[in-house]
């Protein structure tokens, strides 16, 4: 295993059991993540993009175990998250910390600033008394609020402050990895680039390494190095930003980029109209998940899965169509 | 006013008494569409944009307060008809589509019941015509077996086929205007991209006039002829969507702009807005903007600009341009 490498994800899976009838018998699994495998280096910012219900929540959770993997591997730093015992796997929470997309509902409104930020010293032993009070002092104006700040309750600030506060709550610890699930999603326009700027400078600051979920493509090309599309529990297409963004290949890549509307009136851009709705992840299709939406189907994807190959330069792609080097058959 | 005018506002202004006090949700709002015209508005949350579009269908909560020089449609003082006949404009003459159709569809009645209830009561069709004129519109809209989904229930329908059905009932009685409050923005991109090509395909159709909201300036880019920016209750800018996106010329269209990445256009570094949107219960004196604009200047603080014509069809609310549109101070 190289060094710089921080997270290596080997074949994870989280299936959540449908259970139905009297005695609630497992009946079917909704097959949130499906044998993902994933390395992230240290220092890079990951971007994770998918829709609704593609699994890049449950993977960014399963990754760093606050679920419970169905089977698979999340090595960090060459140590497996998934068979640390309680003890252990507590220690290193200080470390891999969690930024969450609703800054209303994970900030609990009866702490005031001090006390939310403060907490997370106190459970990890790491501050007491006024120098915990210092280190949240610090953390605060790193992260934009001001010391008077400290002493209001959730419910006295707007949703980009909101947001700030629950940064500075995962940056006092000092972690390594964090990941961001969504976490400009509720703000308004003019609000998102502020938290997005914030990540970066502090990123550069204390040398951390994300993983930057998201549904919105334009951001994760702003701010990630390398990008995986993800689509029904399965990574589609995997590669370093510039490379995905200037020659995507899986036919839902392309889709999902050409979908996007742009402010460019002049954009000759043609669009690519998918046909129908992501299908349900407890019934995935056969073969390839994508082949019922996939403008290019052939018999093939209906019965084989493609695998997720290396068509040159760390671009990877799971589709039968995608030939080595790019390009389609 | 011109001849094709559909709907003329002049100054309406719309507000709420709160526990915490009067919130005015829309300030001195003037605009008008034409027949078959797409007026977007753009602006973030609480800056008027759904509130403009309710007070125009009358369609405020009972602590609301709507107040206008006139609000003409085809003719028709919309302040002055009493509520029966304002009944019979909406959903006949005028139309809307909601953000979340799960929160805007009755859970308890068949999407067909619900359909064919606006046919009924706007066109007298009886109740076997209704339903045929109900799947009718539901495969004009894309939806599949639309016999079987006219039987189904909302919950049984996912996001996009909701929108859609959504769009065939304000469609089913073939409106002049249609207000589409934020109509993508709960949905995933790919079927987003489903929804605005059905909206524009409609649209073309039966040539309806359609206000497009959305605080997203790529859906706005494409579906808007014109375009007009709120902020703080206000218009800040209108113009033609060209004129808007290439040469815009407020600093808040501006800042706007240069906040959000596109996936067309490089953009090396994002440019935030610093500050938040105004709380509307204290909205700053002069210039709602002026706290977070980088051009501020002591003007800004004390004195509320005019919307004024910058070039013909270009209208912006900023000290920066006068009456000839050249720029003070610099």
């Amino acid at each position: 295993m190289e060094a710089d490498v921080m997270f290596q994800l080997k074949n994870i899976q989280k299936f959540f059991p449908i259970r139905t009838g009297l005695f609630s018998r497992v009946t079917a699994h909704v097959r949130a993540v499906d044998k993902v495998s994933l390395t992230i280096r240290r220092g890079e910012t990951m971007g994770l993009v998918g829709e609704s219900g593609c699994g890049k929540s449950t993977l960014g959770r399963t990754m760093l175990h606050l679920l419970s993997p169905t089977s698979g591997e999340s090595l960090y730093k060459n140590r497996d998250v998934f068979s640390l015992s309680t003890q252990e796997l507590r220690k290193l929470r200080r470390e891999l910390q969690f930024i969450f997309q609703d800054p209303y509902s994970s900030l609990n409104p009866r702490l005031n600033v001090s006390e939310i930020v403060g907490e997370a010293l106190s459970v990890h032993g790491l501050a007491h008394g006024r120098e915990r009070d210092e280190r949240v002092k610090e953390i605060l104006s790193v992260c934009g609020l001001a010391p008077q700040h400290a002493k209001r309750y959730p419910h006295e600030f707007s949703g980009g402050q909101r947001q700030r506060i629950g940064i500075a709550r995962t940056l006092v610890l000092n972690p390594e990895f964090v990941v961001a699930d969504e976490p400009i999603a509720s703000l308004d326009v003019s609000i998102q680039a502020q938290i997005v700027n914030l990540m970066e400078e502090l990123k550069d600051q204390f040398g951390l390494t994300y993983l930057f979920i998201s549904h919105d493509l334009s951001m994760v090309k702003y701010i990630s190095d390398h990008v995986a599309v993800m689509y029904l529990g399965k990574i589609a297409e995997l590669s370093s930003t510039a490379a995905l963004y200037k020659d995507p290949q899986h036919p839902y890549t392309i889709a999902l980029m050409s979908a996007i509307p742009s402010i460019d009136v002049d954009a000759q851009k043609k669009r690519i109209v998918l046909q129908g709705d992501v299908p349900s992840p407890s019934h995935p299709p056969s073969g390839c998940y994508f082949h019922p939406r996939c403008p290019y189907t052939m018999e093939r994807c209906r019965i084989e899965e493609p695998k997720l190959r290396d068509i040159g330069g760390g671009h990877l792609a799971a589709c039968h169509l995608v030939q080595q080097g790019g390009g389609r058959l | 006013m011109g001849v094709n005018e559909l709907l003329q506002v002049t100054n309406l202004s719309s507000s709420f008494q709160t526990e915490d006090g009067l919130v005015r949700a829309v300030r001195d709002v003037s605009f008008h569409i034409s027949h078959g015209e797409s007026l977007g508005i753009v602006g973030e949350s609480g800056c008027g944009k759904s509130v403009t579009c309710l007070s125009v269908m009358r369609l405020m909560e009972q602590n609301g307060r709507i107040e206008a020089d006139s609000m003409r449609f085809e003719g028709r003082d919309l302040l002055s008809l009493r509520e029966r006949q304002m009944q019979k404009i909406r959903g006949n003459e005028m139309a809307m589509i909601f953000q979340e159709p799960m929160t805007s569809f009755n859970p308890v009645f068949t999407i067909g019941f619900q359909l064919q209830e606006a046919i009924r009561l706007h066109q007298g069709l009886n109740k076997k015509a209704a339903r045929n004129a109900s799947i009718d519109m539901l495969k004009q809209v894309g939806i599949p077996r639309p016999e079987k989904i006219n039987d189904e229930y909302p919950h049984a329908l996912s996001g996009g086929m909701r929108q859609r059905a959504m769009i065939a009932m304000a469609i089913s009685c073939r409106p002049k205007l249609i207000f589409a409050d934020e109509p993508t923005t709960a949905l995933d991109v790919t079927i987003q991209a489903q929804i605005l090509e059905l909206m524009q395909k409609l649209q073309q159709e039966i040539h309806t006039a359609v206000v497009f909201i959305s605080h997203d300036l790529g859906v706005i880019a494409e579906m808007s002829e014109r375009v007009m920016v709120m902020y703080a209750g206000r218009i800040v800018e209108i113009a033609g969507r060209r004129n808007l996106f290439k040469d815009p010329k407020h600093p808040y269209t501006i800042g706007l702009i240069r906040s959000k990445p596109d996936m067309e256009i490089e953009s090396p570094v994002l440019t935030p807005i610093p500050g938040t949107v105004p709380n509307p219960l204290h909205t700053p004196p002069g210039c709602p903007y002026h706290p977070r604009c980088e051009h501020v200047m002591d003007i800004c603080r004390s004195t509320l600009p005019e919307l004024i014509s910058h070039e013909q069809m270009h209208q912006v609310r900023c000290w920066l341009y006068d009456q000839q549109g050249a720029v003070h101070g610099s």
